[in-house]
């Protein structure tokens, strides 16, 4: 029978609780924002004691389902003000399958005079909040070491580095990878890195050594559907093997990771260059996974098997889609950075002008030792170089910019770590490209106007996994999708939006979503891994919408209203070059996303 | 006639050895049609997932070319 571990840092207390019956199918995201709905009162300050931090694997998670492996990590986003489901892979959702636990719960915080620091170890039956200063204001790089060290059975590690432990709004929440190698398994958005600051929680630190694999209720239809679900994926050439057989490149993730789509979205011209200025990057080639893969090549050649760069490296156990990396040092060969993903080679590379592939990684390996998410990070930065502080493209100066966050004295290091809006208004720029507080990623909604719809209406602020229209608008998944303008850009994202908040409840890698679009044999059997395991038939469109309810009346009682749900003015009247388009969805056609809700 | 063409991602094998990743290469052009180029170049029309020409993105891999169009093509990509 699934568990629910419930800490309370009021008193450093915890304890174990039955699954109730409403809960019973709900995981992942639906789960932890089920808990937030439930319990956590929509006006409170995020950071303090009356907010919570809610961890959920997704319900395959522990399971032999292929890639379904992925945590979410939920509570109210002391960025947006509003609900926050932010997910990651990692080890840590795995661990938590097989401990049968549904979710962690924490809440309350030490008293406001506290110094002291503390950290969760838990495992089969056991739980302890031990106080941990000496993990305080330490490199992630190295406490996931050190706690590697202190714990030996390869734990889960999720939790807050320096960002978070300054309740900083752009801190994201860190987990270690597979190897323990980097803190780059980021649930990074909406500043819940800070949640767990405010509760004064640095590690969350989760040991299975003693778990058992979660099974099936009904084991004969979920191991049908995991064999047809694996050989869907195996076979698409998006999420399939690395080499085809003649030994060529085959599965685009596997080989080039996310940022494959560097290239895709600058030939489309809508990759939004120097703070969303034009929809071209000169330099977008220089920076894009094609290039990452060819340094991987390079440096394997020169430095054989003392070469540290990885491409198609999974980035939980179970993963077969591996569209993770790790980015070697050209000169050494050793690993600068894991991952470099395609939200991420945007935001330091094409939204600051910056072409140099060593710079973009530092930032992201600076960005990852710090506990920052990168996507606000990058575009406080172009905050910084809109007002004229540094250059668009001066890569060194943005490098040093971000150190500064290291320096608890310094107002700027303060301002990068504290996101696009603040670093915005703070520095007098009128052009800051967020909604609801929370920055845009790396599509510009003049050129793709069904992301615009997903960035104004999801629950999340700015976020395009929330609802990926990418996939019919630029990718053509599903098919025949003759002209893009002519799709109906609420109706998509709703659709979108919905069946998104079932595959974040699944564990399931939102990237499956590619091939289940595309092949039926691949869909059904998803549905069969789910519904065998659960022992009944769930509907994956009304599990969605329930999921997106609750967000939305949580968000409703925040105070949200219609007109949170806007793109920032200049987006309708700075046209995009090279197509000169702005973006034309009526605010009429916004709200009916979510008329009936 | 003259075509200039791009190649990304699993795609670039059929690209001359010497062509830069992001710049077009030219191609001396027998055939008509999109899927005439495609089967110049090698691949199958499956393989060119997405295809743009002279910046726009279509679909209607019969549309006949004209002498220097600009022609770039990707295999399924997605990610995010």
């Amino acid at each position: 029978m699934s568990k629910i571990l419930r800490i309370n840092m009021s008193d450093l207390g915890h304890k174990w609780e039955t699954l109730p019956k409403k809960y019973e199918t709900l995981a992942g995201r639906a789960f932890t924002s089920a808990v937030i709905h439930d319990e956590v009162d929509p006006t409170c300050h995020p950071l303090r004691e009356k907010n919570k931090f809610v961890i959920a694997p997704g319900l395959l998670a522990g399971t032999m389902a292929p890639s379904s492996g992925r945590l979410s990590v939920g509570g109210k986003s002391p960025l947006t003000g509003g609900i926050k489901e932010a997910n990651a892979g990692g080890l840590t959702a795995t661990r938590l399958g097989y401990l049968d636990l549904r979710g962690v719960i924490i809440e309350g915080a030490p008293p406001a005079e506290t110094k002291d620091w503390y950290s969760i170890y838990f495992g089969k039956d056991k739980c302890e909040v031990k106080k941990t200063n000496d993990y305080a204001g330490m490199g992630l790089y190295e406490l996931i070491g050190k706690i590697w060290k202190d714990y030996p059975n390869k734990p889960g590690i999720i939790g807050c580095g320096i960002a978070g432990q300054r309740l900083h709004k752009g801190a994201g929440v860190f987990g270690n990878n597979v190897e323990n190698t980097d803190p780059g398994r980021y649930a990074g958005r909406g500043g819940l890195g800070a949640v767990l600051g405010s509760k004064r929680i640095i590690a969350i630190i989760s040991d299975a050594s003693d778990g058992s694999r979660p099974e099936a209720k009904d084991k004969d239809r979920f191991e049908k559907g995991r064999k047809a679900f694996k050989d869907a994926l195996e076979n698409h050439a998006l999420t399939g093997r690395l080499n085809n057989e003649k030994g060529e490149p085959y599965g685009a993730l596997k080989n080039y990771g996310t940022n494959v789509l560097q290239n895709i979205l600058n030939e489309a011209g809508a990759l939004p260059t120097r703070g969303f200025r034009t929809g071209r990057f000169e330099d977008a080639a220089k920076i894009s996974g094609e290039a990452v893969h060819d340094l991987i090549d390079k440096t394997r050649k020169k430095f054989g098997n003392k070469a540290e760069g990885k491409y198609g490296h999974a980035c939980h156990p179970g993963c077969v889609i591996a569209c993770s990396n790790v980015v070697p040092y050209e000169k050494t060969g050793k690993a600068q950075v894991s991952p470099l993903e395609y939200e991420t080679a945007w935001a330091f590379g094409t939204n600051l002008g910056i072409g140099v592939l060593h710079d973009v990684a530092e930032m992201n390996r600076i960005c990852n030792d710090l506990g920052l998410d990168t996507i606000d990070a990058g575009n406080a930065i172009a905050m910084f170089m809109e007002s004229g502080l540094i250059d668009f493209g001066d890569g060194p100066a943005a490098i040093e910019l971000l150190k500064k966050g290291y320096n608890s004295e310094s107002a700027e290091g303060a301002l990068v770590c504290s996101g696009a809006l603040t670093a915005g208004e703070t520095l007098g720029v009128s052009r800051i490209p967020v909604v609801k507080g929370q920055a845009l990623p790396a599509y510009d909604p003049r050129a793709i106007r069904g992301i615009g719809v997903t960035y104004a209406t999801t629950t999340m602020g700015a976020d395009h996994t929330a609802g990926y229209t990418i996939a019919a608008e630029i990718v053509g998944i599903k098919g025949t999708v003759t002209d893009p303008k002519a799709i109906d850009k609420a109706g998509l994202s709703r659709t979108f939006q919905a069946t998104t908040a079932y595959i974040d409840s699944t564990g399931y890698c939102l990237f499956i979503a590619f091939c289940i679009l595309d092949d039926d044999s691949g869909f059904g059997g998803m549905l069969d891994t789910v519904n065998g395991f659960l022992g009944k038939d769930i509907d994956v469109g009304e599990y969605g919408m329930a999921v997106l309810k609750n967000e939305r009346a949580f968000n409703k009682g925040a105070g949200f209203t219609a007109k949170d749900g806007r793109l920032p003015e200049f987006f309708h009247t700075e046209p995009l070059p090279p197509h000169n388009v702005v973006f034309e969805v009526s605010d009429e056609e916004i709200d009916a996303v979510y008329k009936d809700m | 006639m003259k075509i200039l063409a791009k190649l990304y991602a699993t795609l670039r094998k059929y690209a001359p050895p010497d062509n830069e990743l992001g710049e077009f290469f030219e191609v001396e052009f027998n055939g008509a049609t999109i899927s005439d180029l495609i089967e110049q170049l090698g691949f199958t029309q499956e393989q060119a997932r997405i295809v743009f020409v002279n910046d726009s993105q279509t679909s209607d891999l019969l549309s006949t070319l004209s002498n220097g169009d600009r022609v770039v093509m990707f295999p399924p990509v997605g990610g995010g």
